[in-house]
């Protein structure tokens, strides 16, 4: 294999015809039953304005497992996880088509109220970004926002157990009124995780929880998804090809737009079908 | 290897010229602020030295023989009556028995005039307050005329001939044995701070022209604050980005430069004449402030919502907020400082302004003290424009006491400024 240069990085590219958009429809070789299917994305298109970003995405993410989005810079990994809860509606000038079938509701159309949606399926951002309040309110703001507890007490336990799940009530018990702006990053994005799951989420989308954290607090945040599995729906969109072999059971391999080969993380890692997949998780290009 | 050698000699050479260009710019900057300083400085003490006097008066001490016959004449002691009695020729008799000597006419009159005309108001006053007092002779200090006045603090020169001087030599030497007599004080004004406008300095006051600024600033405040920061959510946040919404914001942002007269102009022409608003009232004066306050509020809140990390929206969003509550539950706290610092500077601003309140009437001379925003008033820059406008003497340290605690305002209004944003700040 010829190492990694910015000389042959180029030749490599055309050699497997990468710079081609439309090139043909990925390689999936994961094969759900329709219960195990929790999210089926069908023909997902999206443009920013003029320019398409994604080109017709097939996809189906099983119910409790970790699925993994991996690609280069720009191939539109973090777009289709953006659409998975609507984020990209924020978005001046983007458009998004197709299907997204959540549990049998296309999550696309225009009926679906996004704040109960957003409710549904939570969100971790690649930043740790806790609101500049104490620790109680940044987990207890979902719960007030949906009125999911009728009283103090019944709050009170929902930031409890939600802390308790991340692995933050032993190290936060004494300060819940302290900002949680204060706390490690590795705090501050697991403080974000329990606020995602404090509303009580079938679905957790993390946008490259780990790549604001220095390794140690990343290997906690794995352990910690490792955890939620089985009780969460996830999807990771993230850099660190270790990463997404450690923590996901399915690999999906984005480029340019496109989704190139979705498999079984093992297979992906060892056999992958495609040309492109092997080149890029072998370090030849991205 | 020469070659090497003078083209270092070059960059030394050129390493003198632009360490000279630096010092250079650093005098220059030295300098500008040296000048500026001396400039305030200079306006300082002009303004300090020319109105601390103003916020002294002096006082003369005389004795009143508090005659039965002219303040109750039918004995009834019923204030209603006594309140129209004429006490100013109390103060006569007791100016003639202090100076017996003057008998000529013009001279009288002249006498007369040593005592402010507030002398016989002073002493119904004291009637009223308490009738046992009718029959006594009482010592007042009661407040001397703005020419005494002056003379007292040492305005007028008495060594100049009297030809060029306002006040004659007769005056003169009856001041000058009343001050031998130590009959002659000077005191804190607390008449300045306590009394509306007049037209004898001495009686004058700035206190209907700081109610007046400050129901006016209530108005201002009142209605372009929530409407800047409405207008500046709406267009930062929710306003679609396109032709429409780029042709507001750069017309926001000229209206910030418009002349504030043509502002007093459009509220003579809308708010007085269209919707018939009182004339020289804080409420239309208000209005017109605070259509010049929006620009800058608008803006100054823009600038302080643009500057919160999108991330705390998305944080907001991506739990289910609306986007409504994630702006006033997140992005409005976090933006607050800013906002706030945006409205007292554009308060500022306001309070300071005069142009567009001579439009629609401020300018009247009102003695009253304003006590609801309908009734009319005049503001504290309107104020020092109408006294330096204004011939006597005594006009002139007033006006620079005025000006004093106008600034005064300014200063502490910019100083709350500065302290909200250092207190409120917020990093993440």
């Amino acid at each position: 294999m010829k190492p990694m240069t910015k000389d042959n990085a180029v030749d490599i590219e055309k050699e497997l015809n990468l710079s081609n958009g439309n090139v043909s429809k990925g390689v999936n070789s994961v094969k759900l039953s329709q219960d195990e299917v929790k999210i089926a994305a069908r023909d997902v298109r999206v443009k920013y304005g003029e320019k398409e970003a994604l080109f017709g995405i097939n996809l189906d993410m099983p119910k409790g497992k970790v699925t993994s989005f991996i690609g280069p810079s720009g191939c539109g990994k973090s777009t289709f996880l953006r659409c998975l809860n609507r984020m990209n509606d924020t978005i001046d000038g983007c458009s998004v088509t197709g299907q997204i079938m959540v549990d049998d509701v296309d999550i696309l159309s225009k009926q679906v109220d996004t704040v109960l949606l957003r409710a549904k399926i939570g969100m971790v951002f690649q930043k740790p970004n806790p609101f500049p309040k104490s620790i109680y309110d940044n987990v207890a703001y979902g719960p007030r926002l949906h009125g999911l507890a009728t009283d103090k007490n019944a709050l009170d336990e929902i930031v409890e157990i939600s802390l308790e799940k991340v692995g933050l009530l032993k190290e936060v018990k004494d300060r819940l009124l302290e900002p949680g702006t204060g706390l490690s990053g590795g705090q501050q994005q697991r403080l974000c995780i329990a606020r995602a799951i404090a509303v009580d989420p079938e679905i957790l989308l993390m946008d490259e929880p780990c790549s604001a954290l220095d390794p140690i607090a990343t290997a906690k945040i794995e352990e910690l998804i490792d955890e939620l599995r089985g009780s969460y729906t996830i999807v990771i969109v993230t850099h660190s090809m270790q990463q997404a072999a450690r923590v996901s059971q399915q690999t999906a391999f984005f480029h340019l737009g496109n989704l190139v080969e979705y498999g079984e993380t093992e297979q992906i890692f060892t056999s992958p079908v495609d040309e492109r997949t092997k080149g890029y998780i072998t370090g030849r290009f991205g | 290897m020469t070659e090497l050698k003078e083209s270092m000699q070059k960059a030394h050479a050129r390493l003198k010229k632009r360490r000279a260009a630096e010092k250079r710019f650093k005098m220059f900057g030295v300098g500008a602020l040296a000048f500026a300083f001396l400039c305030v400085l200079m306006l300082f003490t002009s303004i300090i030295s020319n109105g601390y006097t103003g916020f002294k008066q002096s006082y003369i001490q005389l004795d009143f023989v508090m005659d039965e016959t002219i303040i109750d004449p039918d004995g009834s002691r019923d204030p209603a009556k006594m309140r129209f009695s004429n006490y100013n020729a109390l103060v006569k008799t007791a100016l003639k028995t202090k100076f017996p000597d003057v008998t000529n006419r013009r001279d009288k009159r002249k006498l007369y005039g040593l005592i402010s005309s507030s002398a016989g108001f002073d002493l119904r006053d004291m009637v009223l307050d308490d009738p046992s007092i009718i029959g006594t002779t009482q010592s007042v200090w009661v407040m001397a005329s703005d020419e005494v006045d002056m003379l007292i603090k040492g305005v007028f020169d008495r060594t100049q001939p009297e030809s060029t001087r306002p006040i004659s030599n007769t005056e003169i030497a009856w001041v000058e044995t009343l001050e031998k007599e130590e009959r002659v004080e000077s005191r804190f004004n607390t008449n300045f701070f306590t009394s509306g406008d007049s037209r004898e300095p001495e009686q004058a006051g700035i206190q209907g022209a700081l109610v007046g600024s400050a129901l006016t600033m209530l108005v201002t405040l009142a209605l372009s604050f929530p409407l800047g920061v409405m207008a500046a959510i709406y267009l930062e946040e929710f306003a679609p980005k396109n032709k429409f919404t780029y042709l507001v914001e750069v017309n926001i942002n000229n209206l910030a430069a418009v002349p504030s007269i043509v502002f007093g102009l459009l509220g003579l022409a809308i708010f007085l004449n269209l919707f018939g608003m009182p004339r020289s009232a804080p409420v239309a004066g208000g209005m017109v402030l605070a259509l010049m306050t929006l620009p800058t509020i608008i803006i100054a809140a823009r600038a302080a919502l643009k500057s919160i990390p999108p991330s705390i929206m998305e944080a907001a969003i991506g739990v289910g907020a609306s986007k409504m509550q994630a702006v006033f539950h997140h992005q409005l706290p976090l933006a607050l400082p800013g906002i706030l610092t945006g409205t007292i500077i554009g308060m500022a601003q306001a309070l300071g302004e005069t142009a567009p309140l001579l439009m629609i009437g401020m300018v009247a001379f009102i003695a009253d003290v304003p006590s609801t925003p309908f009734d009319p008033a005049t503001v504290l820059p309107v104020q020092v424009y109408l006294w330096a406008d204004s011939p006597e003497r005594a006009f002139v340290e007033k006006t620079s006491a005025a000006i004093m605690v106008l600034l005064g305002f300014l200063i502490t209004m910019n100083a709350l400024a500065v302290l909200l944003r250092k207190k409120l700040e917020r990093r993440w």
